[in-house]
């Protein structure tokens, strides 16, 4: 199976990010560029499929020169060739346009067509979670979001999606486009040799052109609101401690 | 012993007019200042809990206590595992943990100034904030940094940059008579006299109150990378330890852990990141790695170098955390294994049937010293776990009481346990305690080890501070 995995470089999202009040956006300086957590489920799930049915795993990131980090930290673990792009792109709409140009361009570069495209669900930076399904639209091909699990059926891919009471098992035939979310394992950790080997594949450059014209842009930044101080409830018994959280509750109209 | 006063009603009104609000009496005391995390050494309540601000506070407590021979017990977040903490002879504590504030950077002279209350966490994470880093790493990190100091702790990164006491260096300190003096300057280097600053440090209360710490810091290193190495048993894991620094890698952290701890643990944390079996082999045993660097190529050439040693010396493979949340994972593991263990103990009596030790042995002599505590432990019937700094051969080894065994059994076993493993550590050429410290639990075990005369000089030291003997009384250097 030929699979594409489209991957973001985005901040480390474990680290509390604060505004720089000179530039009034997010200050990142100091902060490590990862592989946004959704994607590295992402491509965790396309080796498991790779493993069990065979084929070759591409990984492909829109981003500046250092995104290249993000790919070889991908050749580590799973797939075997890399692609970055390098085209400008401030909003989903422009990414997924970028993104289904650079699809033509690798299926061309490589002799080969992609039979499924994985995409993280959303990313941990600007969360919108609008990609995959987009890209699937630019590419006329079905799209299933938020996957949990995937396994290779006759002629296409049979999935498991997440819902809110559980999950949906969505079959679609192939090419299509994927979204994964947070499976019940963990992505694989690189190895030494594993990465020694990523280090000598070549990454390709590509600019695709004539990438579609954003349409959103970003008229402000703002920190969330600081959390207020909890209030204590300690009546008598815990009966009352109940009945004097719900009657706060009432008041606040929570319910 | 000396004879020591009462806090009577009046003097608690005293104390009252210098801390408004913020002393406890009687049935105002919580329960946590009655012991540490180690309740198996015994629980004392103290006569009263004054929740401290400033120095001139402190000064003023002590010197009531001081004209009035009154017991005083500084605590910081009680987080200790030997007792250090615990007003064994009745009296007040201090509680500085209110004294928290980050006070200064001084980034012409590489310095922080804090006051004593400021938890480890907080301090390392606005160092961070700020391109800098704290380098003395405690596993406990809800510690107060004035505790840190007061027990001189390691942590992780010891291996490296060393402990606490190389990273302090002016204090505060009131006196047991209430005397506030500064001790150190924030300069490098000093050939003035002896070093007060340094009696101090690992002092656990007993010869002052530090009310507030100049304290090195060093620009942080710019990338880090953590390697997971397997091994099928203890003896190639711990034998690969010295080669590092021969080959001339200087790793920031270097752990040793067993696969059964691992394994606990990773329960406890929720998350399975070690590897157990690879190509086939069962790894028996892991060490943790650490290094440090201005720039990734320069660590990927360590990380291969690293990696060569290890698999020459047996590593089944070398697993790389390369990215924050990889190596927050595989440290996670590491981090919990105190909790992990705390989570399956029994209690009886309101105390937990736990008890530890952390003595330190020369690097050459961890396998043999753990095989044989592993081989006391079973003979005497008890549980033990052990994990520990490979990097400077600081062990920690626990014994666990079953559910069937009485407080007094579990007490009785225990020591016969430590009554053998410590005398065998001095053997080796270890000491009694890396960085846990000595408080009233090893008390003991440090006199066997240093003998009359060095316990004597310890004592003597004392009394020129506190010649009534009112700071912490019956810890580190004399019994009650």
């Amino acid at each position: 199976m030929e699979i594409l995995v489209c991957i973001k470089q985005v901040p480390d999202d474990s680290v509390n990010v604060k505004m720089n009040p000179a530039t009034g956006a997010p200050d990142l300086s100091n902060i490590t560029p990862i592989v946004n957590a959704f994607d590295t489920y992402a491509l965790e799930m396309a080796t498991r499929l790779k493993e069990a049915v065979g084929g070759t795993i591409t990984v492909v990131c829109v981003g500046p020169d250092k995104a290249k980090d993000a790919i070889k930290t991908c050749l580590a673990v799973g797939a075997s060739n890399g692609f970055i792009v390098k085209d400008e792109v401030t909003d989903t709409i422009s990414t997924a346009d970028a993104l289904a140009k650079a699809v033509a361009k690798i299926e061309e570069a490589q002799g080969v067509k992609f039979d499924l495209i994985f995409c993280g669900k959303e990313t941990t930076d600007c969360a919108s979670g609008q990609v995959g399904t987009m890209l699937a639209a630019n590419l006329d091909v079905p799209v299933i979001p938020n996957l949990v699990d995937i396994e290779a059926i006759d002629g296409g891919i049979s999935a498991k999606q997440e819902t809110e009471e559980g999950y949906n098992v969505v079959e679609a035939a192939t090419p299509c486009v994927v979204t994964v979310t947070k499976p019940a394992y963990d992505p694989r950790y690189p190895t030494i040799k594993s990465k020694m080997a990523a280090r000598k594949i070549p990454i390709g450059e590509l600019e695709v052109g004539g990438v579609a014209a954003a349409a959103v842009s970003v008229v402000a930044n703002a920190e969330p609101p600081k959390k207020e101080a909890g209030i204590k409830i300690q009546e008598e018994t815990i009966g009352d401690s109940m009945a004097k959280a719900i009657a706060m509750m009432k008041e606040a109209k929570v319910f | 012993m000396s004879a020591y006063g009462k806090v009577t009603p009046e003097i608690v009104e005293k104390f009252k007019e210098i801390a408004p609000g913020r002393v406890y009496v009687g049935e105002e005391i919580n329960d946590d200042f009655t012991h540490d995390e180690m309740s198996i050494y015994g629980k004392a309540v103290p006569e009263a809990v004054v929740d401290a601000m400033t120095t001139e506070e402190i000064s003023a407590v002590m010197k009531i206590c001081y004209e009035n021979a009154i017991p005083v017990t500084p605590r910081g977040a009680g987080t200790g595992l030997v007792g250090a903490s615990v007003p064994i002879a009745g009296g007040i504590v201090i509680n500085t943990t209110k004294m928290n504030k980050i006070l200064e950077y001084d980034l012409n002279n590489f310095v922080v100034k804090i006051q004593p209350g400021v938890l480890l966490n907080d301090l390392a994470e606005d160092c961070v904030s700020r391109g800098l880093m704290y380098p003395p790493d405690p596993g406990e990190k809800f510690a107060t940094v004035g505790g840190n100091v007061s027990t001189n702790a390691g942590g992780m990164r010891a291996c490296k940059y060393g402990a606490t006491r190389d990273y302090v260096r002016a204090m505060t300190v009131v006196l047991p008579n209430g005397e506030i003096v500064k001790f150190g300057s924030t300069v490098s280097k000093t050939s003035s006299g002896y070093s007060l600053v340094n009696l101090m440090v690992g002092s656990e209360g007993t010869l002052g109150i530090i009310t507030e710490l100049t304290l090195k810091i060093i620009p942080a290193p710019k990338e880090v990378i953590s390697l997971v190495m397997p091994f099928e048993d203890l003896a190639s894991c711990i034998s690969t330890v010295p080669l590092f620094k021969k080959n001339h890698l200087d790793p920031q952290a270097l752990e040793f852990m067993e696969r059964a701890i691992v394994e606990k643990s990773e329960k406890y944390v929720g998350k399975a990141v070690y590897p157990k079996v690879l190509d086939g082999v069962e790894a028996g045993a892991y060490l943790l790695v650490t290094f440090d660097g201005k720039d990734m190529d320069e660590l990927e050439v360590i990380m291969e170098e690293a990696s060569e040693i290890a698999l020459e010396n047996g590593a089944i493979d070398v697993i790389v955390a390369d990215t924050p949340p990889k190596i927050k994972d595989v440290w996670a593991a590491r981090s919990s294994f105190l909790e992990a263990i705390k989570a399956e103990t029994h209690w009886k009596d309101g105390l937990e049937l736990l008890d530890e030790c952390d003595v330190v042995v020369p690097l050459d002599q961890i396998a043999p010293y753990v095989e044989y505590v592993y081989g006391v432990g079973e003979r005497m019937g008890l549980q033990v776990e052990s994990f520990g700094h490979a990097g400077d051969g600081n062990l920690h080894i626990y014994v666990i009481g079953d559910d069937q065994i009485s407080v007094a059994e579990f007490k009785e076993k225990a020591d016969a346990f430590f009554d053998e493993i410590y005398p065998e550590a001095s053997r080796v050429g270890g000491l009694v305690s890396g960085e846990h410290a000595i408080g009233s639990g090893k008390l003991d075990y440090l006199a066997q080890a240093e003998g009359a005369t060095n316990m004597d000089l310890m004592l003597g030291i004392k009394k020129v501070f506190d010649p009534k003997l009112i700071m912490n009384p019956g810890k580190v250097c004399y019994k009650l």
